[in-house]
């Protein structure tokens, strides 16, 4: 096949280098054209280019030949385009390289590190910002709420409830109960080494009740509703529906915040108070099965173990984390900028921050519950 | 002037309803064609279809002229500016002009690299290539849009509501570059739209579609349209009333 173009040097006496493009310039040949100039003006200074013959030019090769001169600028040199004329003039001109014209480059505005410093110092205390102004909202919006509880919008509650609650409860009972079975088997190995088997029941209670029970709900509904409720109020708010529902007077918290809080403090002890009792569930499937003890012999230990005291206080760490999870996604949620890439940081930071948020409440719960003896 | 595209007996809609009938068409070499129509009329559903992310109803739609038909292999022989610009989030506009280089042509990466910043000069984006889209303005996004879709210099740009949203100086600054576009650089441009100052601007020729009628009920010149028409649907259209108040 013959080719497209044609690159050819033309005798000359003065120093230049003159080259001579002919045929069909397009961008389906760019490679080649990109190629062929940069090896033909390596060496030199001034190149002068005869365009004259150049059939047809399309502007992804215009661009080619405008970064080709811009190329040999860099280089200290000098591309002159000569003989354009018609539309190959015109199409140079358009890249502002055509005959006469500067064929300069206007350098993209790059951020150097003391601006990346500067922009991550600025985001930091714009998120400051951000959450002294949700967490200032939010006690307005409970004095507000308390003095007329109807401005808080209660019609999405059945399903929100629905979704974090209903919607949530098998993958609940399933996690809870592998974990109480997990837990059950390695202490079952180790107590049974020591003649410990009556003392299951009270590893598996205490451990589950009091900590893995509330934290691992917690940590499900963070990863289902958390997440859901930083993506939503993140797309509600790139889609510009959260200024809409202020400028029709609605605040965002009393709209969207509340109903997800106290659908998590419904939903969340709840939850908890299920999975303590599949965890306990799967301990006493192990000890039927592993340790061969009978359900009753567990039962008794487990109630001899366990008070309504230990189980108050998983409750009462699931409030809290209801509470954090509830608060933390929503914010993220409505400090989200930037579209698409926005709503998934969004909703990444969410979970992130919620999971250590809950890790610390429960480590802080579990100091002071220590230090009252409880 | 040759044909470039040919809508014959096109009939469109969702769930086999059609919303338009019966549509027919030609757009030829480098002009400017616009489809006009109120809300609802079908505009960006016809446009879909054009572009084939919407199969119609019944009918065909041909590009004449513009190389072979499109496959998963071959390029696509036209560009697309959706009406929110549509740009990668996560990709500064250098990148996203940049994507359809590397996917398409064997260029090696500086080679791209200078026809993507030569694609951003043209429209005035030049300083602004290592941002992203969530950084510059709704018209800057319109017009790395634009730059995008000319990438691989396709002879066909459609362009959806693409003064949707702008300011009126912003919004002139972009038919100038479509008229540019389409005088210098040869590109047949269609361009769906209710702006008009813009039709009147930009357009060659146009087709005014119609959802009661369900179909178009005029076509020409814009300018021919706007003074010349008889019918009450048109000239409400061009003077910005209820068809049933003329």
């Amino acid at each position: 096949m013959d080719p497209s173009f044609t690159l050819t040097r033309e005798p000359a006496a003065d120093g230049r280098l003159r080259l001579r493009l002919q045929g069909s310039l397009t961008l389906r040949d760019g490679a080649r054209l990109w190629r062929d100039l940069a090896a033909a003006c390596a060496g030199y200074a001034e190149v002068e280019v005869d365009l004259a013959a150049v059939e047809r030019l399309d502007g992804g090769a215009a661009a080619l030949l405008a970064g080709s001169a811009l190329r040999q600028g860099e280089r200290g040199g000098r591309i002159v385009w000569v003989g354009a004329t018609g539309d190959t003039a015109k199409l140079l001109d358009l890249y502002d390289c055509g005959p006469g014209a500067p064929c300069e480059r206007t350098e993209p505005r790059q951020p150097g590190l003391l601006a990346d410093i500067g922009t991550f110092a600025i985001a930091a205390v714009d998120t400051t910002r951000q959450i002294l102004a949700f967490v200032g909202d939010l006690v307005t919006g409970v004095l507000l709420a308390v003095r007329r509880p109807r401005s808080v919008h209660t019609a999405d509650l059945g399903v929100l409830l629905e979704r974090a609650g209903t919607d949530g409860m098998p993958i609940v009972l399933l996690i809870n109960f592998l974990v109480g079975a997990i837990l059950g088997l390695q202490g079952a190995i180790q107590l049974h080494r020591f003649g410990g088997d009556p003392f299951l029941a009270n590893l598996v209670g205490l451990s589950v009740v009091r900590e893995l029970g509330p934290l691992m709900t917690a940590i499900l509904v963070t990863g289902r509703s958390g997440a859901a409720y930083a993506a939503e109020l993140g797309t509600m708010t790139v889609n510009e529906e959260i200024d809409a529902l202020r400028t029709l007077g609605q605040d965002p918290q009393r709209f969207l915040v509340f109903p997800r809080v106290v659908t998590l403090l419904l939903v969340l002890p709840v939850l908890t108070l299920v999975g303590d009792l599949v965890g306990s569930f799967g301990g006493l499937v192990i000890a039927m099965v592993y340790l061969d003890q009978p359900a009753v012999v567990y039962l008794q230990s487990f109630q001899q173990a366990v008070s309504f005291g230990d189980v108050g206080t998983g409750l009462l760490k699931s409030v809290a984390f209801a509470i954090a999870i509830g608060l933390i996604a929503c914010q993220r949620g409505l400090a989200t900028r930037g579209g698409a890439v926005g709503v998934g940081r969004a909703t990444t930071s969410a979970v992130v921050v919620v999971l250590f948020s809950l890790v610390a409440l429960d480590a802080a719960f579990t100091w002071v519950f220590s230090l009252l003896d409880w | 002037m040759a044909r470039v595209l040919a809508v014959r007996d096109l009939s469109i809609g969702y769930g086999g309803e059609a919303l338009l009938e019966e549509i027919a068409f030609d757009v030829q070499r480098g002009e400017v064609f616009a489809i006009l129509g109120g809300s609802g009329s079908g505009k960006s559903t016809l446009l879909r279809t054009l572009i084939g992310l919407q199969p119609p109803l019944q009918g065909r739609v041909h590009f004449t002229g513009i190389g072979p038909p499109e496959r998963a292999m071959t390029p696509p022989r036209f560009g697309v500016v959706f009406q929110s610009a549509a740009l990668f989030g996560s990709s500064t506009l250098l990148q996203n002009v940049l994507l359809p280089l590397q996917k398409w042509t064997d260029l090696p990466p500086d080679a791209a690299t200078a026809v993507a910043m030569g694609r951003l000069r043209l429209v005035g984006l030049e300083r602004f290539a290592h941002h992203l889209p969530s950084e510059v303005s709704g018209g800057m996004k319109k017009r790395c849009g634009i730059a995008r879709a000319l990438a691989l210099d396709p002879p066909i740009l459609f362009l959806d509501e693409p003064s949707a949203g702008l300011d009126p100086i912003t919004s002139a600054d972009l038919d100038r570059l479509i008229l540019t576009l389409a005088r210098r650089l040869a590109v047949t441009i269609v361009l769906v739209t209710h702006e008009l100052p813009s039709i009147l601007h930009t357009a060659d020729q146009c087709i005014l579609l119609d959802s009661r009628a369900r179909g178009v009920i005029a076509r020409g010149a814009p300018r021919e349209l706007a003074e010349r028409s008889t019918d009450v649907r048109v000239q409400a259209f061009f003077q910005r009333r209820e068809a049933g108040h003329a």
